[in-house]
């Protein structure tokens, strides 16, 4: 069953939502967080006609369309056990007759105020579409639809007759009650009529007060075998088996007079309404009268529902027949003198070049061919359909575009400030957290330069003045302890004489198990008041198995507070699987914090390895290594990499 | 009608106009009545729509500005008392709310207690208008601190930014994580409030902006008082104060020769508060609290009424 079901603006703002069960709004917050802001989960078929992207969430599944033009967003909400596959469909009506409807408003600056009626129209869309896709229902279907007739006329027949006692009395009363108030729900349209004949219980007795009706007017058009019908439709109200039975026979037989009686008693209005509207007007405003205004009020609405959705299927389909060759050859003229001259409504066709240049573009760049398409990917999402400025060319309007893409993908979503963090450990404010050093590792690729800025960093803290402990837990290699104690001697010396910090190497040689090691050396930062231990760790092939599943037990062992990860801005394609597959290694609930990309000076303009890195994880880049002195380490600017990436 | 009065040339045509014809007679009334009106229509409502006083509301996501904003715009729209519920934003609005007539306004001080637009108030309330920026990490950049700039900077009266409302939700504020980014957030845009004031002094005086820091969620029985919240956001902000002068340079500060980085409040000796911030640089920030949800009293939306004093302070 579906949770809840809401409609709201890029902005923020809930224009109108239906819950069946509370759910926390946190789920829909996460959704714009994790979807649209951060894009972090990428839709996988985003692009598939008619299938609409799904998102978990918690024991939910959420099914989200976007609609661009009018900023609105429709999101339906259901338990992740259930596989309703009429959801796709529900959005696609709900948001064809919610945009028909509301069109003027949502356009207009009263959006957020406006209060949207909406509710009678959701439910009757529910409705119809859960008794559509009813399972076993939909075999039937034609058979319904061709008895239709021959019982749609014999229903309007002439006014209802005085009800039979026999018939009031088969009906509980409270049942009777229950299913009139209801009765007014569901609406006729050409799909409920044909399927709702057996869904569940609960349909059936909302037909009740319906199937009453019919029986009344039936018994107008033809007074005979009263009695023989009343008994058929108590034992079809009590059970389902007996419809179904007479469905059955429906069907193999022709229309039998007591047979059509039946299938009439069990969804009648809705069979009237649509097959037959002219007479049908006649006896449904009877009818509504009697039962109430609401009644009459559905039976528009659901003319009405279709009608917007027959309606917006024709748009779609003149939509694809006119781009035909007729119209070719003067949208190209008007198309060049629009695109000089601005305002021009782009569309797939007018991308698809440009766009292709932007790509070659950033792959020159170094940007791996997966996060290039995937940018060019979500530029062209945003682009169609858009108009582009006075005097704005479709390349320039590509490159604004483009150009905020790459800020919003770089811009991490919480800033780093290390040595705040570093405070918060060594100093807390609080009562409750014993002070404790701070613990980072680093891993990465043989040869990319690991040690080289750990020690960058380390000279950083030290200029502000903490106690560093460097652990060499690469223990594989030969020579990279005494590299490490190369680089540790040197950064004592400065330190010495600028009057910085303190930092000490703890080392247990080689062949020792590098989780044990890092494990110990942070005991040893404790017992011995250091503020801040950095590891250093092997350099492994991230696509070796055997080298990678020791990180878990490295980062459970050690449990350093950051995990940072260098990169070569070097590397191209490959750097997407490095970060994925690295990101990966720690396993779960335990990912990267950050990356460090290396050797910067060394490509110029070719940045691209932040993107791509970025992209394969949606971890924030946190240092650059722009040269060869313990001080050539940087943060990282979004500015600066979206201008070094679009020169 | 003589031969020559027809439409075919000229002096047809002219003869035709001073005629007695119906047409020319029809044209010419148009014409001296058209004018006038078109030339109002076209004057008068470019001058006569006021410079509208602009409002930013910035702060991290969750704060509660979006609910603000629909909040104000249920109040000040007579139909629906109610305001729809909200999620996280991911573009900024530009809404028109009025505020409330028994809210006093700034320029009333100028004013006799009998100056009859006083009681004119009350019929005629003053508009304002209000930016409800998203507050996500990755959009402050681009939609929160970009549009203080542009608004801030903007030469046009129309645009000009009359105040910063920065909303922080006091029950999250217990939580370390959530101050750090609420503080930092707050530091950023009171940084380049203060780098703000500092250039326009130096060519032009430019009228400063003040900083309202709207404690929200009061409502909550876990929210901090608004004198803790001042308290707490003073000690963070000092502590990034800090640490960013300690902080590695960004990568673009090798290309572009920048001068020093500017500490906020200027004075690094002294521990960071509000009062030194007004008093070195200027800009004012008042911590009020209140409540979007959760009416105080059983008026509706009366939680937000003393923010919306300090807005009409401001006008």
């Amino acid at each position: 069953m579906l949770e809840a079901f809401e409609i709201l603006t890029t902005s923020g703002v809930v224009l109108w939502s239906k819950a069946y069960a509370p759910v926390g709004a946190h789920v829909i917050n996460s959704l714009i967080n994790d979807v649209f802001i951060e894009e972090k989960v990428v839709p996988q078929n985003a692009t598939a006609g008619g299938v609409s992207p799904a998102y978990k969430k918690e024991k939910y599944t959420l099914k989200w369309k976007r609609v661009k033009e009018f900023d609105l967003i429709f999101v339906a909400v259901y338990q992740s056990l259930l596989h309703l596959g009429w959801i796709d469909k529900l959005l696609e009506n709900i948001s064809t007759i919610f945009i028909d409807l509301y069109k003027d408003q949502v356009k207009g600056n009263r959006v957020r105020i406006q209060t949207y009626r909406f509710d009678q129209y959701f439910e009757q869309q529910v409705r119809e579409l859960e008794d559509n896709t009813g399972g076993f229902v939909e075999e039937h279907v034609p058979e319904t639809g061709e008895k239709k007739d021959p019982l749609v006329s014999s229903d309007n027949g002439g006014p209802p007759p005085p009800p039979v006692p026999g018939l009031v009395k088969a009906q509980p009363r409270a049942a009777l009650a229950g299913a009139t108030s209801d009765e007014g729900t569901p609406p006729a349209t050409p799909e409920i009529s044909r399927s709702s004949t057996p869904q569940g219980h609960l349909l059936t007795a909302k037909a009740g007060p319906g199937g009453r009706g019919s029986r009344r007017s039936r018994k107008a058009a033809n007074s005979s075998a009263n009695a023989s019908s009343g008994d058929e439709v108590r034992k079809g109200k009590s059970a389902k088996t007996p419809v179904k039975k007479m469905r059955r026979w429906d069907a193999s037989g022709m229309a039998d007079e007591d047979d059509g009686e039946i299938l009439d008693y069990s969804a009648p209005t809705e069979q009237g309404e649509t097959a037959a509207p002219a007479v049908e007007a006649v006896s449904e405003d009877d009818w509504g009268r009697r039962t109430g205004k609401g009644q009459f009020v559905l039976k528009e609405l659901g003319e009405e529902v279709q009608s917007i959705l027959d309606q917006a299927d024709a748009e779609k389909s003149k939509g694809t027949a006119s781009s035909g060759v007729v119209g070719s050859g003067f949208n190209a003229i008007g198309g060049f003198f629009r695109n000089i001259v601005g305002g021009k409504v782009l569309t797939e066709s007018d991308l698809e070049k440009p766009l292709k240049a932007m790509e070659d573009h950033l792959l020159k760049k170094n940007v791996a061919r997966e996060a290039a398409v995937r940018l060019c990917e979500g530029v062209k999402r945003e682009m169609i359909g858009k108009k582009t400025g006075n005097f704005q060319s479709t390349d320039a309007a590509l490159h604004v575009a483009m150009e905020s893409s790459l800020r919003k993908i770089l811009t991490p979503t919480s800033s780093l400030d290390l040595l705040r963090e570093i405070n918060a450990v060594v100093a807390p404010t609080t009562k409750q957290q014993a002070p404790r050093p701070y613990v980072m590792s680093i891993v990465g690729v043989n040869g990319v330069g690991k040690s080289t800025n750990l020690s960058k960093i380390c000279y950083f803290l030290l200029q502000n003045k903490y106690r560093v402990l460097i652990a060499a837990c690469d223990t594989f290699r030969s020579g990279a302890v005494e590299q490490l104690r190369v680089h540790a001697d040197r950064l004592k010396e400065l330190s010495v004489r600028e009057n910085a910090g303190d930092v000490e190497i703890y080392q247990k040689g080689y062949g020792k198990d590098a989780a044990n090691v890092a494990k110990d050396a942070v005991d040893y930062a404790a017992a011995n008041k250091f503020d801040v231990v950095l590891i250093d760790t092997a350099g492994r092939r991230h696509n070796d198995q055997r080298l990678m599943s020791s990180l878990e037990k490295f980062a459970k062992f050690a449990n350093p507070d950051k995990i940072f990860m260098v990169g070569e801005a070097l590397v191209g394609t490959d750097s997407v699987m490095q970060a994925r597959n690295f990101n990966q290694a720690f396993g779960t609930g335990r990912n990267l914090d950050g990356f460090i990309i290396s050797k910067c000076d060394t490509v110029g303009d070719m940045v691209g390895t932040l993107v791509s890195m970025v992209h394969a994880t949606g971890i924030p880049i946190v240092f650059l290594g722009v040269g060869q002195h313990y001080g050539d380490l940087r943060g990282l600017s979004v500015p600066w990499a979206v201008s070094l990436l679009m020169k | 009608m003589s031969s020559q009065a027809n439409w075919n040339s000229v002096t047809g045509i002219a003869t035709l106009l001073f005629d007695g014809n119906l047409v020319a007679i029809a044209i010419a009334i148009l014409f001296t009545f058209g004018v006038p009106i078109a030339l109002h229509i076209l004057f008068f409502q470019t001058v006569a729509s006021p410079p509208s006083s602009n409002f930013l509301l910035l702060g991290p996501s969750g704060a509660g500005k979006t609910a603000f904003t629909t909040l104000l715009e249920a109040k000040s729209s007579l139909a629906s008392n109610k305001s729809h519920s909200t999620h996280t934003s991911q573009q900024s609005t530009l809404v028109t709310v009025t505020l409330p007539p028994t809210v006093p306004t700034g320029s009333n001080r100028y004013r006799s207690v009998n100056d009859p637009s006083l009681k004119e108030a009350i019929r005629n309330p003053i508009k304002y208008r209000i930016k409800d920026t998203p507050g996500h990490g990755k959009l402050r950049a681009s939609q929160g601190i970009s549009e203080l700039q542009t608004m801030s900077q903007s030469k046009d009266i129309k645009t000009r930014l009359r105040g910063v409302v920065f909303m922080v939700d006091t029950a999250a504020l217990v939580d370390e994580a959530t101050l750090r980014d609420t503080a930092t957030y707050l530091h950023d845009v009171l940084l380049f409030l203060q780098k703000r004031a500092k250039n326009g002094s130096s060519s032009k005086r430019t009228t400063e902006v003040p900083v309202l820091v709207a404690a929200n969620k009061q409502d909550l029985f876990t929210a901090l008082p608004p004198g803790a919240v001042k308290q707490k956001l003073e000690a963070e902000i000092d502590r990034i104060r800090k640490s960013k002068t300690k902080g590695l340079l960004d990568a673009s500060a090798d290309t572009e020769l920048e001068d020093e980085e500017e500490i906020l409040g200027n004075d690094e000796q002294e521990a960071f508060s509000f009062k030194l911030l007004e008093h070195e640089v200027g800009v004012k920030v008042d911590v009020v609290g209140g409540a979007v949800k959760g009416d105080l009293q059983e008026e509706f939306g009366s939680g937000v009424r003393r923010w919306e004093e300090w807005v009409g302070m401001c006008l």
